[in-house]
């Protein structure tokens, strides 16, 4: 993998010439990687193609769930139960141990929330996920109500006790969100503006006030879309050329090099030090030198 | 004898397009603006009734209530519901997406004959599937045993089917054919078989070309129930101007009324009598023409 170093952090990032290995191909819009510790497979979506599905190393793919909904991002919760934000199904889902898929969150103040792009879990449970119109409006994301209800783009939080409640709603297109290694912090995407906000997380959860942390540079195919911490509290983000990698002050530290459009990423293996990768079309796998925050049940 | 028109609202960010008559008041889209709005002619108001439309066009009415929009920014048809909902429909030819579906219109079995031209601006979000190669008139129709929406091929000899409208007796398709780009921009007429295909076109009008450059040819028809052909065709860069044409089913232009704003786009006949004519504009009006001295064909919902 061409990596480019941009500022001397990056060689505490990444080798000169990491591998990158394709593993899956022949998705029409890959998305959602998530790394199951326990199991130890991959989980991933094809939005387009409608597909739950996972990598497992040394047999291939499997499918988990078709037709899905055309889900999005996908995390686990601290029972290692898959947490998924439903996209152009219009709900948060939980993956169930016996196959089930179980709603959190459909509605809000009586309206039909719209798209659910990407999600996380935070150590005490809480849920937030990006909120966006576009699983109702691009062409092969169809669900069964294309209607968008809520007049803002943002980020909601879901507590234990279900109750959903607005972060931020002043995004033009929210999309990819990670918390920092100690949790103080929360980065935002939006897609149509390419830049990364940051928000200092308030004690009770909530959002403090957000300024921009880094905009996306280079001209090369790419969006904001998803994004990932490391465990120093670097920040993974999709973009031009492929992923983006920024240390916690909003310098750029360097650009890896991936072929086609990156959507989203996740660290995996037993050492959190794997990266896999998906675009549009396939998943990759490389190897990097400051392990991810470990995803799931611990 | 000159129609009068008054303009009855806007002007909206971009153009106008698709209109119905409910029986009581006419509701349009702000293609642009993503929005669909009322004029009720009774209390004189515009109001917005759904927002978020992301660039619906052509809209269809029938007379059981159904209500269906182009979706220009997602390349689909929906149908939009009483309750708020939309319910995107089959929107794949033989397995390929289709185009930028334009106008519309549903025929007593409830299939949907739609126009699928291309478009300059792309759909919404990251540009996934390819143009179909050619631009057709579609039609969407329930599948006899699974009720999928499935989608046939009609037209073969069109390059950028702009707007559409079946005859009383569902026997003749009248289609305007051709966009600035185009090397025609024509008025046709299809003969309509028993098993709904298309036979061969007449051409009733060809619209020209002057020192200007090349007429803008048909965005919008409706018929009366005559059965002549109100054509919303023209602009004020090249031609005899934007004007409302009335063509006999032979081909005749019967009269031709200027239109006061730039580029005629979708035209429906309204009002307690359905003797007048409301007309969207290619800067974002909706105009009314009260005395025509015609009569429109009825096809959207009674009274409600």
């Amino acid at each position: 993998m061409q990596v480019e170093f941009l500022a001397p952090g990056m060689r505490d990032v990444a080798d000169p010439d990491p591998p990158l290995i394709e593993i899956v191909r022949g998705l029409i819009f890959g998305e959602g990687p998530v790394w199951d510790r326990n199991q130890k497979w991959l989980y991933f979506v094809d939005i387009i193609g409608d597909k739950v599905l996972k990598w497992i190393p040394g047999i291939g793919v499997e499918t988990v769930l078709a037709p899905s909904g055309h889900l999005n991002g996908m995390t686990l919760d601290h029972q290692g139960r898959l947490i998924i934000a439903g996209w152009s199904s219009r709900n948060v889902w939980r993956l169930e141990e016996d196959g089930s898929l179980v709603s959190l969150a459909s509605h809000y103040e009586g309206k039909k929330i719209s798209s659910p792009n990407d999600i996380v879990v935070k150590s005490d449970g809480t849920i937030y996920w990006t909120e966006m119109q576009n699983g109702l409006l691009i062409p092969g994301m169809e669900g069964n109500d294309c209607q968008r209800y809520l007049d803002w783009q943002g980020v909601f939080r879901m507590t234990a006790d279900g109750a959903l409640t607005p972060m931020v709603t002043d995004f033009a297109g929210s999309n990819g969100l990670a918390f920092s290694p100690d949790e103080k912090r929360m980065y935002v995407n939006d897609t149509p503006r390419a830049h990364i906000r940051v928000f200092d997380m308030r004690s009770d959860g909530s959002f403090g006030e957000g300024r921009l942390f880094y905009t996306l540079q280079g001209d090369e195919p790419g969006h904001a879309d998803g994004m990932k911490v490391d465990a120093q509290g670097n920040v993974y983000c999709t973009g031009p050329v492929g992923v983006h990698v920024i240390a916690p002050d909003g310098t750029l530290l360097g650009r890896m090099h991936v072929p086609g459009v990156c959507t989203n990423m996740a660290w995996g293996d037993d050492d959190w030090r794997t990266l896999y990768v998906t675009t549009r079309n396939c998943v990759f796998r490389t190897r990097l030198k400051i392990p991810g925050i470990p995803v799931g049940a611990v | 004898m000159a129609w009068e028109f008054e303009c009855v609202a806007g002007p909206f960010n971009g153009p106008t397009g698709g209109l119905v008559w409910d029986g009581k008041t006419i509701v349009f889209a702000a293609v642009l603006e993503s929005r669909l709005l009322r004029y009720d002619p009774g209390g004189g108001g515009v109001e917005e009734i759904r927002r978020f439309t992301n660039r619906i066009n052509g809209l269809a009415l029938t007379p059981d209530g159904r209500f269906y929009g182009c979706q220009e920014g997602s390349r689909r048809i929906i149908e939009m519901n009483a309750d708020g909902s939309a319910a995107p429909l089959g929107a794949t030819l033989d397995g390929q997406r289709i185009n930028f579906p334009s106008d519309l219109t549903v025929d007593r079995t409830s299939r949907i004959w739609f126009t699928d031209p291309y478009h300059h601006l792309p759909s919404h979000g990251p540009q996934i599937f390819p143009n179909l190669p050619h631009a057709s008139v579609l039609r969407l129709s329930r599948h006899h045993v699974t009720h999928d929406w499935i989608i046939e091929r009609l037209t073969f000899d069109t390059a950028a089917p702009r707007c559409l409208a079946l005859s009383a007796d569902e026997r003749t398709l009248y289609v305007g054919e051709g966009d600035a780009l185009s090397e025609a921009r024509e008025l046709r007429a299809y003969p309509v078989d028993a098993t709904g295909r298309l036979g061969s076109p007449r051409l009733l009008h060809s619209f020209g070309r002057d020192h200007r450059g090349t007429q803008r040819g048909a965005e919008g028809l409706c018929l009366d129930a005559d059965g002549n052909i109100i054509v919303c065709a023209g602009s004020d860069q090249a031609g005899p101007g934007s004007l409302i044409y009335i063509v006999s089913p032979a081909g005749r232009i019967l009269e031709t009324q200027a239109f006061p704003d730039n580029c005629p786009m979708r035209c429906t006949f309204g009002g307690k009598g359905l003797d007048e004519l409301y007309v969207t504009s290619g800067t974002g009006h909706l105009w009314r023409a009260r005395q025509t001295g015609r009569v429109g064909l009825s096809a959207g919902k009674p009274a409600a």
